[in-house]
């Protein structure tokens, strides 16, 4: 419509039906113009939809069916809420959602209170200090199976580092009350990198006013610290907090390699037990059902992400 | 006088602290890999010698085997093929859809954003049974092509959150001046936007690309022995015992890591921007 403004003149010999071709041309580019946000965004909903809502609808769907692998896709017969019934009194189910709790528990906080001192340490202001921040991205991104490759290797008992330098013989990964243990240090090995770069981006975008202002006040660093720039930084903590809530509490690869939700069940989260009723021992709606309480008690966590991330912008 | 020099002791006391802190940290975070580098550099003997050695004369025995074994080549070159694939699908779909997230306002948008936001919050081994029997029932299991779509899909939130922040800072006057002179909405974003946000699409490209090499869950439930990829061949060794191959199993590692390091390094400003994208503005 703006173009329409702005249409050739001059020296054409024939200036009617430049015009009209003019009129057409403007009408295609209004045509294109309209079809631009469909024809961008449809793809994007088109593999949504096949990859996510169809799956996860067909889920659902068998989570309160009877249904087998050799069964016709949509086959299955309403069974309601009985998968859900032998998924609770599953005494592996409830255990496994326990552990689950508790691990993400105790992983997030301790990368949240090691994330923040690495962040501090990382923001100050010395030479060299840049090294050491493009030194810690390398755990936090390189390939889940080879960290948790590197740390069987480093926890063999009785060739691995870890027992070389402790002088010990400690069977990690294969003692029922120390597995556990190991598959979370390793997962804080690999994710507290992230939450320190995160806590560390928010430090640096701090105004430095009120430090300042409470420098003059005369308070000293640890007061300045938790009054002044750990009420600031609180947004970053936040959001810190959630992400790796929702990525831990769907830890899987470290452990499944590390010790494949043994010893006698010890590190058998969530995600393992979801991942064996499906694959292994091929109990599909009883995975169906487990699936969708993982992915319910996730939503959960989106909701409180969403309200605390508040992003005006979309409404 | 002395005030000043208890100042400069003070400084020097916080800068010796200060490394002391930064160095325990390099030997936490990095100096666990540079072992697994250096096992994968000694001989058979040397890993399995007790207590470990810490000199020795590197050898490349561990490389050449693995870089003349079938299996890992053929999970290599699975890797490369369904990276490249998932990257380059990715970005086509994702990249102009993010456009008119961050420019148009359409009914439905704000739903659609939230959406992706929560897709990409979903725990994978949830969404892998249906995913599995679905692929199954359209003959598509075992394929690299079920792992393209899979990964293409995971990829989506990821690069149009990313995409959607970095258009949104693209100042509106250049569009506005293309309109101007006649130019339709898809030539505006092809010949004026695109461009500009070049440094944005490397960053959403490489995540993308992170995500598909780095994936194990997919591929260990999509692909079989011929289809598989690089991480799922090497969590195979790590199957029960790791055995006697260390010298192998390290090797593969590094060559696999290899190239992901290289590409965080290139990203590493906006990798935790990229990461966290959607979430901290």
């Amino acid at each position: 419509m703006v173009a329409q403004q702005f249409e050739p003149t001059g020296g054409y010999v024939d200036m009617v039906g430049e015009d009209a071709m003019s009129e057409r041309r403007n009408a295609w580019i209004k045509f294109q113009d309209r079809m631009f946000v469909p024809l961008t965004t449809v793809p994007t909903i088109i593999a949504s939809l096949l990859v996510f809502g169809i799956p996860l609808t067909f889920s659902l769907l068998l989570s309160f069916q009877g249904w087998t692998i050799d069964s016709a896709l949509l086959a299955g017969r309403f069974v309601g809420l009985a998968n859900y019934e032998d998924l609770f009194t599953d005494p592996l189910f409830r255990s496994s959602l326990l552990l689950t709790i508790g691990y993400t528990l105790s992983t997030v906080t301790l990368e949240l209170l090691f994330g923040l001192g690495v962040a501090l340490l990382l923001n100050s202001r010395v030479p060299f200090v840049r090294i050491f921040r493009t030194a810690l991205i390398i755990p936090m991104m390189i390939t889940p199976i080879v960290a948790a490759l590197t740390w069987k290797l480093l926890l063999d008992p009785s060739y691995g580092l870890v027992n070389a330098i402790l002088g010990t013989r400690t069977v990690w990964l294969g003692d029922p009350n120390l597995a556990l243990i190991a598959v979370g240090i390793v997962n804080i090995w690999q994710n507290t990198p992230f939450v320190a770069i995160l806590l560390l981006a928010g430090l640096q975008s701090l105004p430095s006013e009120p430090v300042e202002a409470a420098a003059v006040d005369g308070a000293n660093s640890w007061q300045t610290f938790r009054h002044v720039t750990l009420p600031l930084l609180m947004p970053y903590v936040v959001v810190a907090v959630l992400l790796r809530t929702i990525f831990e509490f769907r830890s899987f690869e470290n452990i499944w390699v590390m010790t494949g939700g043994g010893p006698a069940n010890a590190t058998k989260l969530l995600s393992v037990y979801t991942f064996e009723a499906s694959f292994l021992s091929f109990d599909l709606t009883l995975a169906a059902a487990s699936s969708w309480v993982m992915l319910f008690i996730v939503l959960i966590f989106c909701v409180f992400f969403i309200l605390a991330t508040k992003r005006k912008e979309i409404q | 006088m002395s005030g000043f020099a208890r100042g400069k002791r003070r400084k020097f006391t916080s800068y010796v602290l200060t490394y002391a802190g930064l160095v325990s940290l390099f030997l936490v975070f990095v100096f666990p890999l540079l072992w697994i580098v250096g096992i994968s550099l000694k001989t058979r003997e040397q890993i399995f010698t007790n207590p470990p050695v810490f000199f020795w004369i590197p050898t490349f025995e561990n490389y050449v085997h693995v870089l003349t074994q079938s299996d890992f080549l053929a999970s290599f070159g699975n890797s490369l093929v369904v990276t490249t694939a998932s990257v380059t699908l990715s970005l086509l779909i994702g990249i102009p859809a993010s456009y008119t997230f961050a420019r148009f306002h359409f009914p439905g948008r704000g739903v659609a954003m939230i959406t992706l936001l929560i897709m990409r919050m979903l725990p994978p081994v949830a969404i892998l049974l249906p995913l599995f029997v679905l692929f199954k029932a359209v003959g598509l299991s075992n394929t690299r092509i079920s792992v393209i779509i899979a990964y293409t899909t995971f990829s989506l939130p990821l690069i149009v959150w990313v995409m959607k922040d970095y258009f949104a800072n693209l100042p509106k006057e250049l569009e506005e001046a293309a309109y101007i002179d006649g130019a339709s909405r898809m030539l505006a974003f092809r010949r004026i936007v695109l461009p500009l946000a070049r440094p944005g699409i490397v960053t959403a490209a490489i995540l993308s690309l992170l995500l598909a090499w780095n994936d194990f869950i997919f591929a260990a439930i999509l692909t079989n022995n011929a289809t598989r990829t690089s991480p799922v061949l090497l969590a195979s060794y790590a199957g029960g015992e790791t055995g006697t191959n260390w010298g192998a199993i390290t090797a593969s590692g590094v060559l696999v890591v290899i190239p992901v390091i290289i590409f965080s390094l290139i990203v590493q400003k906006h990798l935790v921007q990229g990461l966290s994208s959607g979430t901290v503005k």
